[in-house]
């Protein structure tokens, strides 16, 4: 049986207890990196009002968020930051929504089957998407020679756990962009 | 058009037109830059996706962002860019604005 399969609007993706264990732990370390202080205190009003209305007090100091957040003009910091201040607030939202989703699916699995709906393809796309950028960051994946040099460690490396993960990662997202038609 | 009604010069009207004004007109790109992480197929999805570009349009911009470096994906109004933007960077592409 193929690991991935659809029929009509539901997408059913076969991954083990394990494989579903670290994806949810990864997605989560995603997400917390995009709540930031919102997340530390969710009892204050004022924080909360701020988190709706969308703004965002993230470091984008931080390699992963910067990446998650890239400058939008080449040769201007000051038009980048403007772009930042007027877009985050809804990137964020929209990421924990979709990576809430992946979340849901996978905590809803069947033994080892997780469906998807086929509407949500997207969500999971971008998340995954989300995740691999940020393993990309820890593993200083900056030009595509880095990955050879990933491709020949020795499996003893602490890095070699986490490479592996991204591949698999990097497997799922072909494996439900082959499914076609999810639109 | 009757003989008595003075014209300017279409020349003289456009260079008395204040210069940011015509800068504000030029029309703005969108650039995708190419990175080690996105899969082709993804971002060939991404650009069929958001710009409803059909697929053999959407592999050779993909093409171009992985055998050039990048690739401008769209122009407009600087409106439409900021969109096209956000958009990218919410699918994880790295993408810049620019006036072309």
């Amino acid at each position: 049986m193929k690991a991935f399969s659809r029929k009509g609007s539901v997408i059913r993706a076969r991954m083990s207890e394990f494989e579903r264990t670290i994806l949810a732990s990864l997605v989560q370390q995603v997400a917390g990196l995009l709540e930031g202080d919102a997340a530390a205190a969710p009892s204050d009003p004022f924080a909360m009002w701020q988190a709706e209305m969308g703004a965002v007090d993230l470091d984008f100091d931080d390699p992963v968020l910067a990446r998650l957040f890239p400058a939008a003009f080449a040769d201007d910091e000051q038009a980048s930051a403007e772009f930042r201040r007027l877009t985050a607030g809804r990137q964020r939202q929209e990421r924990l929504s979709n990576a809430g989703r992946v979340l849901d699916d996978i905590e809803n699995s069947d033994e080892d089957i997780v469906e998807i709906d086929a509407a949500d393809c997207d969500a999971w796309l971008k998340t995954l998407t989300s995740v691999r950028l940020a393993l990309a960051v820890r593993l200083g994946i900056e030009v595509a020679e880095d990955t050879s040099e990933l491709d020949d460690l020795p499996e003893d490396d602490p890095r070699s756990f986490v490479y592996s993960v991204y591949e698999w990662l990097a497997y799922v997202c072909e494996s439900l962009l082959g499914l076609g038609g999810q639109r | 058009m009757s003989e008595t009604t003075v014209v300017p010069a279409g020349g003289t009207a456009i260079a008395d037109r204040p210069i940011e004004e015509l800068v504000a007109e030029l029309p703005w790109v969108t650039i995708v830059w190419d990175d080690p992480v996105n899969l082709m197929s993804y971002v060939t999805h991404v650009f069929q996706t958001h710009f409803g570009y059909d697929k053999p349009k959407a592999h050779r911009l993909m093409m171009q962002v992985h055998t050039q470096g990048k690739a401008v994906v769209s122009s407009g109004s600087k409106e439409q860019m900021e969109s096209d933007v956000d958009a990218m960077h919410s699918y994880g592409l790295w993408a810049t604005m620019e006036q072309s």
